[in-house]
């Protein structure tokens, strides 16, 4: 399999995974949001927040396939240029960190915010200290993921140059 | 799940497991949740309990969602306190019905009523009595199948769990002719309909659930056999989480030790108390309210389960459980029994 090929498997996962991730988290969340919101709408301002945060792996996995094809050149005028085989699979695997750590930690953080959510339901001035700061420590380790495919992908690989 | 159903009872302190979150509830437990807030409090059913006469604690219920219609509030009928109260039963069960995804769930609660209405019918036909038409339509089976099905005595109508329960509710009355005989009957083969739906869902929780209310309900005919100093010893119901062996031996000990002998078990204070109350007052008033205690104890460990099943079952218990205490308390303000006896029973 030639070089290309490989990196652009690499940006699809990341994009892909994270995103499957966060589409799952956010469903997971979401239905416990509306539970709770069709007997009290007027939580919707508490619940909104902790629905949208698993939605965020999606962004980070879409941001590692973003610098995956600006290095390749994807938006530039010279073209994208051949890659080595070595170097294909070296920006599969730094895409592999953010790919796999967003789509369990979406999930996960799904989990973690519709629990608060119910929370919310019951003691709503929990919503954030519980509710909000748990979901954000699951963060943590998605963001992990992000830094790590993001050095590798910058510092780690000796890019060629456009053709 | 075998393994976590079959859980012996040295495998946990006071509670069993009630199982793992199953997402696809997550909009139905969230739900309940929200509706769970508008539940009475304990200051509500204090307020009640401490109220000097009917209408003042039907008037402690008007901001809630028991409250009766103003005019009725001066000169209460019970007939409109027993109509409300049959309301909100039936819009608490209707609302089980549909927040319970998985229909075999909502046709074992069903069969509650089934089964107390066999019970009625089966007395009514073995004692010749009219069978009538005044069973609760809330059950799987047609209230109005009861009449046709003991006239015609063609007990195949009826589904193969009522079958059972009325083959063996008649054979045991038949036995010795003691109408007791056809509760015990009937109680068993619900028992074990119970325990065997459980093991067939795959719901842990359920499985705890039946095993708990086995044990309570043999711990409440221990007291009751032994305080009417009864020679019977095949009463008790199998399938609990604690050996027959327990409860017999119980009959053969005094009140006072009786706390020793469960206090391996999850229901030492429940026989302690219960069994004190029951030997210094005559009443067993204290193990009812016990009893009640432990369930709702189970009940609501459900709250850690933030998608399933559970919480919703145990919305549906509790609930029933709120709606029995008002009526239990209001009963009680019409009668004017005295505020301790009543705070006594739900404290």
């Amino acid at each position: 399999m030639d070089g290309l090929t490989l990196a652009l498997i690499g940006a699809g996962m990341a994009a892909l995974l994270a995103g499957i991730g966060s589409a799952v988290g956010i469903g997971i969340a979401g239905r416990s949001a509306t539970g709770v919101l069709s007997e009290k709408p007027e939580r919707y301002g508490q619940m909104f927040i902790m629905v949208v945060l698993p939605g965020t792996q999606g962004f980070y996995g879409f941001l590692a396939a973003f610098l995956v094809m600006l290095n390749l050149g994807f938006f530039g005028k010279s073209g994208v240029p051949e890659l080595t085989s070595t170097v294909g699979l070296q920006v599969l695997m730094a895409c592999l960190p953010i790919a796999f750590a967003g789509l369990v930690s979406a999930i996960f953080q799904g989990r973690v915010c519709s629990g608060g959510i119910l929370m919310a339901a019951k003691r709503p001035e929990m919503a954030f200290k519980a509710g909000v700061v748990y979901a954000v420590m699951v963060e943590v380790y998605a963001v992990l993921g992000l830094l790590v495919t993001m050095f590798m992908l910058l510092f780690g690989i000796n890019w060629p140059a456009a053709a | 799940m075998t393994a976590a159903a079959e859980r012996a009872i040295l495998d946990f302190y006071t509670y069993p497991p009630i199982g793992t979150d199953d997402w696809r509830y997550a909009f139905e437990t969230a739900q309940v949740r929200a509706i769970e807030m508008g539940m009475l409090s304990r200051t509500n059913l204090l307020d009640m309990a401490n109220a000097q006469d009917l209408a003042s604690a039907a008037a402690a219920l008007a901001a809630t969602e028991y409250a009766l219609p103003q005019a009725s509030a001066g000169g209460l009928g019970f007939g409109e306190v027993e109509n409300m109260l049959l309301l909100r039963r039936t819009a608490a069960r209707q609302l089980f019905s549909d927040l319970i995804l998985d229909e075999p769930i909502v046709r074992l609660f069903k069969a509650r009523d089934d089964f107390a209405n066999l019970r009625l019918a089966v007395r009514r036909a073995l004692t010749d009595r009219p069978l009538g038409t005044d069973y609760s339509p809330d059950g799987n089976v047609d209230a109005e199948l009861f009449e046709q099905v003991f006239e015609e005595e063609n007990y195949e109508l009826f589904p193969d769990y009522m079958q059972q329960a009325t083959e063996q509710a008649v054979l045991a009355y038949y036995q010795n002719k003691d109408i007791r005989r056809i509760d015990h009957a009937i109680d068993a083969a619900e028992a074990q309909y119970n325990l065997r739906m459980a093991r067939k869902l795959g719901s842990v929780f359920l499985l705890g659930l039946f095993k708990i209310r086995i044990d309570l309900t043999n711990i409440r005919t221990m007291l009751r056999l032994k305080f009417t100093e009864s020679e019977q010893r095949n009463v008790f119901l199998q399938g609990g989480f604690i050996e027959l062996e327990r409860f017999i031996h119980g009959l053969d000990v005094g009140y006072e030790s009786l706390g020793a002998l469960f206090f391996v078990t999850p229901y030492h204070h429940v026989v302690d108390i219960g069994a004190n109350y029951l030997a210094s007052n005559k009443s067993f008033l204290k193990i009812e309210q016990q009893c009640e205690e432990h369930l709702t104890g189970y009940l609501k460990s459900t709250v850690r389960i933030t998608a399933g099943p559970q919480p919703i079952i145990a919305y549906l218990l509790m609930k029933e459980n709120e709606i029995r205490t008002v009526r239990l308390i209001l009963t009680a303000k019409k009668n004017h029994l005295d505020t301790k006896l009543i705070l006594d029973r739900i404290s």
